[in-house]
């Protein structure tokens, strides 16, 4: 769905650092969403960390940068990196190009699924979560 | 350009390998020489295929090709003094094959000279032709030129390791000239046709090289002359030695000056200065060569000749050697670089010919060169902003090119004709010989798109 | 005749005596990465003489390459006609900015640096779990780099001057905002005021720097003159630890990567090697080392004006550290580490640190 000139698909759930997370079989794909990639502006530099990567929920494990940004990026569950979008050693680019498609970034192998239950979910949830970022972002 | 045109060239090589930004016009406007045109737009190619498709194109339009390597030719044959589309052919620059056994190395035209030194060296192998411009220069333009280097008297230049070449023609065939075997007498030379062609006849895409094994021992020996007389009657008399020096380089008063404000070298400044350098696998074998060639100088009332003592010595002489034509620049704000040859009876002639047209003309010559192999580099120096200073600049190259002519020589004896030479071919050529090498380059290029108006090729 | 811009002023005699002979471009980390002639000293050149015979203005369209420099001096050091390109290029971008074409990241670093204490605008720097404004012997200065974007390293080089019983502090330190006076503004007098009213205040006589760049602004800036009027010392981290004993070793194949700030501009050498051979038993050098050391291509602005580019040099720079097989680079320089480490590849699985930071890690490892 658009939400102020912003694409967030209603069917994915979000973690507040504005990354999307979905299911895929027994693993979780993580990636930028279109209102941080936009706000960020051209990614130069992903951190791809190793497969195997413990992640501790919320705990940062990451980070992703632009020309004037840098980003954290942290995890939204338990578990471990299962593998990485490779693609984005070299195009980096392709955050911004198709940030749900072949943006990909990350894929986790969780500890617990059930987990994700805890990120944002849902058309109400996600509009009121994302308006006050847009309107705390535009004060800045 | 026609919005046709441009769209075509984008779909062959792709809108990031395209660009007629002003910045890269600029800069594809010159090559090392005095001359400049403006191209409309330029491409970085990638593959013969590309090529034969843009060269297939530039035909059905009538469009001039250029094509280039790392720009740094002396006589202006990569400059696109008709304007069109620049070839730029360094990014395929990979070794595709190192071959000890066979003796050779397979290159494509954009690999840098000294590139392919390095990979050579672990090998104990070397490439012998060492142009002065070897550490930013392409193989592809050192094929063009015929480069020849410092090394040409005792190893000959380019065309000599030269086994076989991939070639777009002007038309956009493809075609395989020479063999992997070391030796052919299979058919015309087609081979030796493009080498040294200047990029007029098509253009080379891989180029198979012979490769020597690197001799391991060098001594390098210095002489210094107050009369260059002298140090050209030396010049001459080193067959007698019996040796042929690996190199044996002059350098004039104004050029040790000039290299003395580059370094902290401090050489004497002199007339006339040779180095000399002998090549083997034994200090013993390179000391006995030396000291034959010291025993020539000796015997030319030179001020002073000595060994160089040690490798930083003689790395640091060899370095000024090869950058004298940018130290040169400092001097004055334009220069013109020839590099007329003469067999070596004449070379003391010709650096007192040198000495005379600068008298005449009133114009600072400064002077280095490969005295092993006859190739002398005057280095016409005057402020360009000065027409006067132009006018004198112009009449004493003319007297030069007659003087070489003259004294049994040629125009060029590496850096090519291109635009700077043109206008004397044909004190050098006989109107057959013209008449020959138009009808070539017709046969090649009837509509005269790959890198026109070079060469006096145009009636 | 009145010549239209100051860089002709200053500078024709010295455009002109630009040979085209290239050497420049052998050895040009922005032509290495990009093969565009345009961008290396031969092409800015060319462009330049163009300018002043009125062929070409000043204007946007050569933003591209005269703002794209990463002003390494690589190759002024190999020029043999002696054009001094850093000096021309400097003035060039003031007649720019003076025409209004300037890059936007320059301008907008011109600005934030106006109301911000640092390049990126970042209002919180880490605190490093130290107090800072202490009354100390040594000053440690940070740098914009190494407080917003190497923080790990910041931290591992001040455990490692706890560990050495360095007497030193923290300020709350602001830009040196020495680049701005080579992307054609001027050094920010503000800003520079106030590092050197805080770096007086803790009484230090010795000010210690991991950042090359701020290492040059404060010794050979006159804003910072009075620094050296108050009779203190400003040296790099590398000469610093020279004369330290750390006690540790590691037998990795360790190699160093010449910062062009610290080597060519400053002619650091030997002082960061002295120390890593203390530490590292086997150590190698790079193809292209000292004065000839390839630009890891974050300089000049570089990283931030043209990022692609400058990760794509910093890659050119990993290819020889693969050539030699280390499995250590180490450097002292937050910009190189951040630029390299960026560019590494997951394959490539050498590790790049700053020798402090490293230092650091084996001392660590070792308790």
């Amino acid at each position: 769905m658009e939400i102020q000139g912003y694409n967030m698909p209603e069917e994915l759930y979000y973690e507040e650092n504005h990354f999307w997370v979905k299911e895929e079989g027994d693993f979780l794909v993580m990636g930028m969403d279109d209102f941080a990639q936009t706000m960020a502006g051209e990614i130069v530099y992903i951190q791809l960390p190793d497969d195997g990567k413990k992640l501790k929920l919320g705990k940062k494990f990451a980070k992703i940068e632009s020309g004037k940004w840098l980003g954290k990026v942290y995890a939204p569950v338990n578990g471990e990196i299962a593998s990485v979008n490779e693609e984005l050693e070299t195009n980096p680019g392709l955050v911004n190009d198709d940030c749900y498609g072949t943006g990909w970034i990350y894929k986790i192998k969780p500890n617990d699924k059930s987990e994700i239950e805890n990120l944002i979910r849902g058309k109400e949830a996600i509009e009121k979560w994302l308006a006050a970022d847009i309107e705390k972002y535009a004060e800045e | 350009m026609d919005e046709s045109i441009r769209q075509a060239l984008i779909e062959i090589v792709g809108a990031q390998n395209y660009t007629n930004s002003l910045i890269d016009m600029v800069s594809f406007s010159y090559d090392a020489s005095e001359h400049s045109g403006r191209p409309v737009c330029a491409v970085w190619v990638e593959s013969a295929e590309q090529i034969s498709k843009i060269l297939q194109l530039a035909n059905r339009e009538k469009i001039p090709v250029v094509p280039r390597g790392a720009g740094t030719g002396l006589s202006g044959m990569a400059v696109p003094i008709k304007g069109g589309v620049v070839l730029d052919l360094t990014r395929m620059n990979k070794i595709v094959r190192i071959s000890i056994e066979d003796r050779l190395a397979i290159v494509q035209p954009g690999v840098v000279y000294a590139t392919l030194e390095k990979t050579l060296i672990p090998y104990g192998f070397f490439f012998p032709p060492d142009p002065a411009s070897g550490k930013v220069s392409t193989l592809g333009g050192n094929v063009a030129t015929n480069a020849g280097g410092l090394k040409g008297a005792k190893y000959g230049t380019t065309r000599d390791y030269v086994l076989g070449l991939q070639v777009v023609l002007p038309d956009g065939r493809i075609m395989k000239t020479g063999s992997k075997a070391m030796k052919s007498v299979s058919g015309y030379d087609l081979t030796r046709l493009f080498v040294g062609s200047e990029g007029t006849l098509g253009v080379v895409t891989e180029i198979i090289l012979k490769i020597n094994p690197k001799p391991t021992a060098t001594s390098t020996a210095l002489a210094t002359f107050d009369e260059l007389a002298d140090a050209g009657s030396a010049i001459n008399e080193i067959m007698y030695s019996g040796i042929i020096p690996s190199a044996l380089e002059i350098l004039g008063k104004e050029t040790i000056i000039a290299i003395n404000q580059n370094t902290d070298l401090n050489l004497p400044e002199v007339d006339a200065m040779i180095l000399a350098e002998a090549d083997g696998y034994t200090p013993e074998e390179t000391d006995f060569q030396i000291k034959k060639i010291i025993a020539v100088f000796e015997k030319n009332h030179p001020k002073d000749v000595k060994l160089a003592e040690n490798e930083k010595e003689v790395g640091e002489l060899w370095a000024a050697r090869k950058s004298a034509y940018g130290v040169l620049a400092r001097i004055k704000t334009h220069f013109v670089l020839e590099d007329v040859t003469v067999p070596m009876t004449n070379i003391a002639p010709l650096l007192k010919g040198i000495q005379d047209i600068s008298k005449k003309h009133q114009i600072q010559i400064a002077t280095f060169g490969h005295a092993g192999d006859g190739n002398l580099h005057p280095q016409i120096l005057y402020d360009g902003y000065d027409p006067d200073q132009v006018k004198r600049m112009e009449e004493a190259t003319t007297d030069l090119f007659k003087l070489a002519i003259e004294l049994d020589g040629t125009l060029t004896g590496e850096h090519g004709i291109g635009l700077s030479k043109a206008p004397f071919m044909t004190l050098e050529h006989d109107p057959v010989a013209m008449e020959i090498m138009r009808n070539v380059k017709k046969m090649f290029d009837p509509n005269n798109i790959l890198n026109p108006g070079k060469m006096a090729l145009e009636e | 005749m009145g010549k239209k811009y100051d860089f002709e002023e200053k500078y024709r005699e010295q455009i002109l005596q630009c040979s085209r002979c290239g050497f420049c471009q052998a050895v040009c980390p922005v032509y290495g990465a990009t093969l565009r002639p345009a961008l290396n000293a031969k092409g800015k050149m060319l462009l330049l003489k163009e300018v002043m015979d009125g062929k070409i203005d000043l204007n946007d369209e050569l933003i591209e390459t005269l703002f794209q420099c990463t002003t390494c001096a690589n190759c002024f050091q190999n020029c043999p006609s002696g054009v001094p390109v850093m000096e021309i290029i400097k003035q060039v971008r003031k007649d720019m900015v003076s025409v209004g074409s300037c890059h936007p990241a320059f301008k907008g670093m011109n600005e934030v640096l106006k109301n911000h204490t640092n390049i990126y605008g970042e209002n919180e720097p880490e605190d490093f779990e130290r107090e800072r404004n202490k009354k100390a012997e040594y000053v440690y200065f940070i740098g914009c780099v190494g407080s917003y974007r190497e923080d790990e390293s910041t931290m591992a080089t001040l455990n490692l001057l706890d560990r050495l019983q360095v007497d030193y502090t923290l300020i709350d330190e602001v830009c040196c905002s020495g680049v701005l006076e080579d992307v054609g503004y001027e050094i920010n007098d503000a800003l520079a005021a106030k590092n050197i009213d805080r770096i007086l205040h803790t009484g230090a006589k010795t000010v210690i720097t991991g950042c090359p760049y701020c290492y040059r602004t404060f010794n050979n800036k006159a804003q910072y003159d009075q620094l050296l009027k108050e009779g203190i010392q400003v040296t790099h981290i590398t000469q610093f630890l020279q004369d330290f004993d750390f006690g540790i070793t590691t037998d990795k194949l360790v190699t160093y990567h010449d910062p062009c700030d610290l080597g060519r501009h400053c002619g650091i050498y030997e002082e960061p090697r002295n120390t890593i051979r203390k530490i590292a038993t086997n150590f190698i050098e790079l193809p292209a080392n000292r004065e000839n050391a390839l630009c890891c291509g974050a300089g000049g602005g570089v990283r931030g004006a043209y990022a692609k580019n400058s990760i794509a040099m910093a890659r050119r720079r990993l290819d020889q550290v693969e050539e030699v097989g280390a499995d250590i680079v180490l450097t002292e320089c937050n910009s190189c580490v951040h630029n390299l480490a960026n560019a590494r590849l997951r394959k490539q699985k050498f590790r790049i640190y700053n020798t402090t930071q490293f230092i650091n890690e084996l001392m660590e490892e070792a308790e």
